[in-house]
């Protein structure tokens, strides 16, 4: 059975924790599973996943991660198959795949997006590894989101593709920061740069909110276009649709 | 082979030892902690820490090296191997961890003065922190 919601997904995960629930609960921006009311493991579009993070970092050669993939998938037990075939210690299993957790929960949570259904019972490939509770991946991504504004308060550097100012040179900044500014081109955009990068993409945004703050990165694009006069009442924003309202539209319709 | 929490609860047979956690120092996070908290809260010391770790792991002064410099392993990120704040009844030692993946984390143990033995402790805490990611 798919129950479906409409509540906030902060607020759905409050309540399948309070149930000690187990299953996939989808939002508009990612996956959240959970095992006895605890998260043990979350997708996002936006932020790589931790076979993203292994392999193109070398940390895990590729075969050795799709043969962990093979033989564990079905069973639900990748990371365990990772760590006794000698290819990852535990603890840097359990460091990268928080990492991966935290990463995607950020894009899940720390933005207002409704929560549109869960699966009760659906459990991820990769199996356990540690798992957190809801309260505390809540909290984390309000506070990541906090710590962002208070770096530099523009959340358009996060989502548009960045330039680098003209004029400005890249002496004298830590390794990390300056090779996330190599690779801003006019074109990409974060979530692109952390890909590109093997790298989370929160931890690449706090770089590119501090080199937005330093004057050395800007958006590549106006984040607020003139609109053009009109009969349109002003503040009415179109290029942002209810996807929520819109999936549960698609939903009704396939339903009838 | 170790995990987070089998290598805190190492880190807190250390003599001396009041409390221990992985904190991830650009995010702030505590991945994980055993023991007491510094000042009862792990969310917030965790947060403190992360910005003091930053501060350090960033360093362009601290990171240059002497004559001849790049030590034994130029090139390694952070370039800083640990940092340690002595109070007037403690130390805390922030240990850098290394991996081959994208992470920014150190351990961080906390250390009663009078019970403690810093040396000892820089060297297992060394030896942890290599162990975690290595195992």
């Amino acid at each position: 059975m798919t129950r479906v919601t409409t509540t906030w997904t902060a607020d759905a995960l409050a309540a399948l924790a309070a149930e000690g629930a187990t299953g996939a609960l989808s939002g508009e921006r990612g996956i959240v599973y959970l095992k006895a009311g605890r998260v043990v493991h979350v997708e996002s579009a936006f932020a790589p996943d931790l076979g993203a993070l292994l392999t193109r970092s070398g940390a895990v050669p590729p075969d050795g991660w799709w043969e962990a993939v093979d033989r564990g998938g079905t069973q639900h037990r990748v990371g365990h198959r990772l760590v006794d075939s000698g290819r990852l210690a535990a603890g840097a299993l359990e460091v990268c795949h928080l990492g991966a957790l935290f990463d995607a929960a950020y894009f899940v949570l720390a933005h207002d997006t409704r929560a549109q259904r869960f699966r009760p019972g659906a459990v991820h490939w990769l199996g356990a590894v540690r798992s957190v509770p809801v309260d505390v991946v809540v909290r984390e991504s309000g506070r990541r989101r906090a710590l962002l504004d208070r770096i530099w308060p523009d959340p358009a550097v996060d989502t548009l593709p960045l330039t680098r100012v003209p004029g400005t040179g890249s002496a004298a900044l830590p390794a990390r920061r300056s090779r996330i500014l190599t690779q801003v081109d006019g074109v990409r955009t974060a979530a692109q740069i952390a890909s590109a990068l093997a790298c989370r993409t929160y931890h690449t945004l706090v770089e590119l909110r501090r080199l937005a703050a330093d004057g050395l990165v800007r958006t590549a694009v106006p984040t607020a276009p003139v609109p053009p006069p009109g009969p349109e009442p002003p503040g009415v924003v179109w290029d942002d649709p209810d996807t929520a309202l819109l999936r549960r539209l698609r939903d009704a319709l396939e339903a009838l | 082979m170790p995990g987070i929490d089998e290598s805190l609860l190492e880190a807190m047979r250390l003599p001396g030892a009041r409390g221990a956690s992985l904190v991830d120092w650009i995010s702030g996070l505590a991945l994980g902690a055993v023991g007491e908290a510094p000042g009862g809260d792990w969310e917030a010391t965790a947060a403190e820490t992360a910005e003091l770790g930053r501060h350090v792991a960033e360093s362009g002064s601290l990171a240059a090296g002497g004559p001849g410099g790049g030590g034994a392993e130029p090139g390694k990120e952070p370039p800083v191997e640990d940092l340690i704040a002595t109070t007037g009844d403690a130390y805390h030692l922030l240990r850098f961890v290394s991996t081959p993946f994208d992470s920014t984390v150190f351990l961080h143990l906390w250390l009663d003065r009078n019970d403690g033995n810093l040396a000892l402790a820089r060297i297992r805490l060394a030896e942890m922190a290599d162990r975690l990611v290595l195992g």
